[in-house]
């Protein structure tokens, strides 16, 4: 693996009690556990890792096909497939010891027992993670936790039970897919999520002329890349407006320009996510890139830029 | 495996729609393992088409490593356009090899449509260790093939409409070849009715056979957990974590024909 040591100054940023040496995350469902990176990237280098959803009981996943390349982006439905919390803290947490970036544990659950159960769980053993993002999002798995993306009322029900059992972050990890993302960003602001994440997986589709056929096996999946950047600006920067608590934005980030148009639009984390599928260390080549692209700009830091974009309706 | 940005020597159309592209790769030869291994080639570094495309290793010699492709869509015709000195960014190599096939038996190489490429390969090294063999390539017409049929040399060209080499698929060769050698072992990359066949085929006759399988890629890497195919045997590969499935990307390409079930079999 390689080692790089960066000491940018310019983009130490806070979430709740929790100190990160830079905004670049890589996102759920991209970089796999975080322990199966390969040696051509150096992990360490990442603000945090966002593991793959963790269910309580292992799944495997969709049947394919699974993946589709879309115009810019791309359509998944991999279906939560993962080794389950047991497996997870067996095998995967003795891993992280040695990991000098920070570790976010995804959880998913079919109802709030589910995932609290999941926390408790981790609470109850040692372990050097900083936190939890709850996938309450995912549409690619029948109750995927989708009821509780779209209800403010379950939201804020849900992150109060796992507010209770944590002092860990707890970042909340909003759909698209909804009518109003404000309302439901501010439900869990308001049960005490240290942050919300957005956007998942805008609902996509993707048909084979030739064949007649789907190019998924469950008809709908999950579009992501470069395609969904414009739709990720906009629910990050109406979060913003709304919420005090901080967001970490997503959807399509493949550059330093694009990380920069996330930060000035509200976020004060992004996580790259389709990009590592072309090139893993996507997120590790733009560290250096964005910390100059802040100081050519003549801001102080990443957090300075947080939400200044101008608008012309202030 | 690591990403290499290459400089492509040649780019040629070596039958209809089906092209042969080399360049020059030091450094991912230089961690080759053998036949049967890709590399994922990213053919623009614009992102209207994010994901690499994965194409096997043709020949892996000199420092040069030679891909064959057709053309299916947008980026293999983008792909077709490249000129000698473009250059294009190269991750890899990537996936396992065809084993046993210099151990005690008499490989029967079987390719079909754009699984030729790896078998091309394992040929070329056959013939390097000087190990008796018969290659058995398969098309729709004779406008799809690029080599010539020699049966006297053992290399056995068919088509479905008998237009060129012998009429019919590869299955009569396969079985005409297994009666008469001994220690039969079939090594085969195609389309999936090809495999579908040649898979029962081998089960039914109790003839070990590799078969080297496709997949819609997304990272190559085993990031996406996109390329999964389903498992007959339960035991858990070192990379796929489940039961069912297992990650072409880096359990494969290859599996042996009783490990795996395909979707219309």
């Amino acid at each position: 693996m390689k080692q790089r040591i960066l000491s940018l100054s310019n983009l130490k940023i806070s979430i709740g009690n929790t100190t990160f040496k830079n905004p670049i995350w890589v996102a759920s469902g991209t970089f796999g556990y975080g322990t199966e990176a390969p040696d051509l990237i150096d992990v360490n280098t990442l603000g945090a890792i966002v593991t793959k959803s963790i269910t309580r009981q292992p799944r495997e996943g969709n049947p394919p096909p699974r993946i589709v390349e879309t115009p810019s982006g791309m359509i998944n439905s991999i279906g939560l497939a993962n080794i389950g919390v047991e497996k997870y803290i067996k095998e995967m947490l003795p891993v992280y010891k040695d990991f000098s970036t920070k570790i976010i544990m995804n959880i998913a659950g079919t109802d709030i027992d589910e995932y609290v159960e999941i926390l408790e769980l981790m609470e109850k053993i040692s372990t050097n993670i900083a936190g939890y993002e709850i996938n309450i999002s995912c549409p690619n798995v029948k109750k995927g936790g989708m009821e509780f993306g779209v209800d403010s009322e379950m939201t804020a029900k849900l992150t109060e039970e796992l507010r209770k059992r944590t002092d860990r972050l707890i970042i909340m990890k909003l759909s698209p897919n909804v009518s109003d993302i404000v309302s439901i960003g501010k439900a869990a602001e308001n049960a005490g999520a240290d942050a919300v994440s957005a956007i998942n997986t805008v609902v996509g589709m993707s048909i084979n002329a030739k064949t007649a056929k789907s190019n998924i096996f469950t008809t709908y999946g999950g579009l992501s890349g470069p395609a969904i950047k414009p739709v990720g600006l906009a629910a990050v920067n109406k979060l913003y407006n709304k919420l005090s608590i901080p967001i970490i934005g997503m959807g399509g980030i493949v550059s330093s320009t694009d990380v920069a148009e996330y930060i000035l639009a509200g976020s004060t984390a992004v996580q790259v996510g389709t990009a590592n599928f072309r090139n893993p260390g996507t997120g590790e080549n733009i560290i250096d890139l964005i910390s100059s692209y802040i100081k050519e700009s003549n801001w102080k830091s990443s957090v300075e830029m947080i939400g200044k974009v101008q608008t012309y309706n202030k | 495996m690591l990403i290499e940005r290459v400089n492509i020597i040649s780019n040629e159309e070596v039958a209809h729609n089906i092209w042969q592209m080399s360049f020059e790769a030091p450094e991912i030869i230089s961690e080759y393992k053998g036949p049967g291994q890709f590399i994922n080639i990213l053919v623009e570094d614009s992102w209207s088409h994010p994901l690499r495309r994965p194409m096997s290793i043709a020949s892996a010699k000199n420092g040069k490593i030679s891909i064959i492709y057709k053309i299916f869509g947008d980026v293999t015709d983008i792909l077709s356009k490249k000129l000698p000195n473009d250059n294009i960014e190269i991750l890899g190599p990537l996936g396992n090899t065809f084993t046993n096939w210099n151990v005690d038996c008499y490989p029967i190489l079987v390719g079909g449509g754009v699984g030729i490429p790896p078998l091309l390969n394992l040929k070329s090294e056959c013939e390097n260790y000087n190990i008796d063999h018969s290659i058995v390539i398969g098309a729709r017409n004779a406008t799809e093939h690029f080599m010539t049929h020699e049966p006297e040399n053992d290399i056995i060209l068919t088509t479905d409409d008998g237009s060129f080499g012998e009429l019919g698929t590869v299955m009569n060769p396969i079985d005409r070849i297994i009666k008469e050698k001994n220690s039969p072992y079939i090594f085969a990359c195609g389309p999936e009715p090809m495999l579908v066949a040649i898979r029962d085929y081998a089960l039914k006759n109790g003839i070990p056979a590799q078969l080297s399988v496709e997949s819609y890629m997304g990272c190559g890497v085993g990031l996406c957990q996109g390329c999964i195919i389903s498992k007959n045997n339960k035991s858990q590969k070192d990379n796929s974590y489940h039961e069912q499935y297992s990650l072409v990307c880096l359990d494969g390409p290859i599996y042996e024909a009783e490990d795996i079930k395909f979707e219309q079999s």
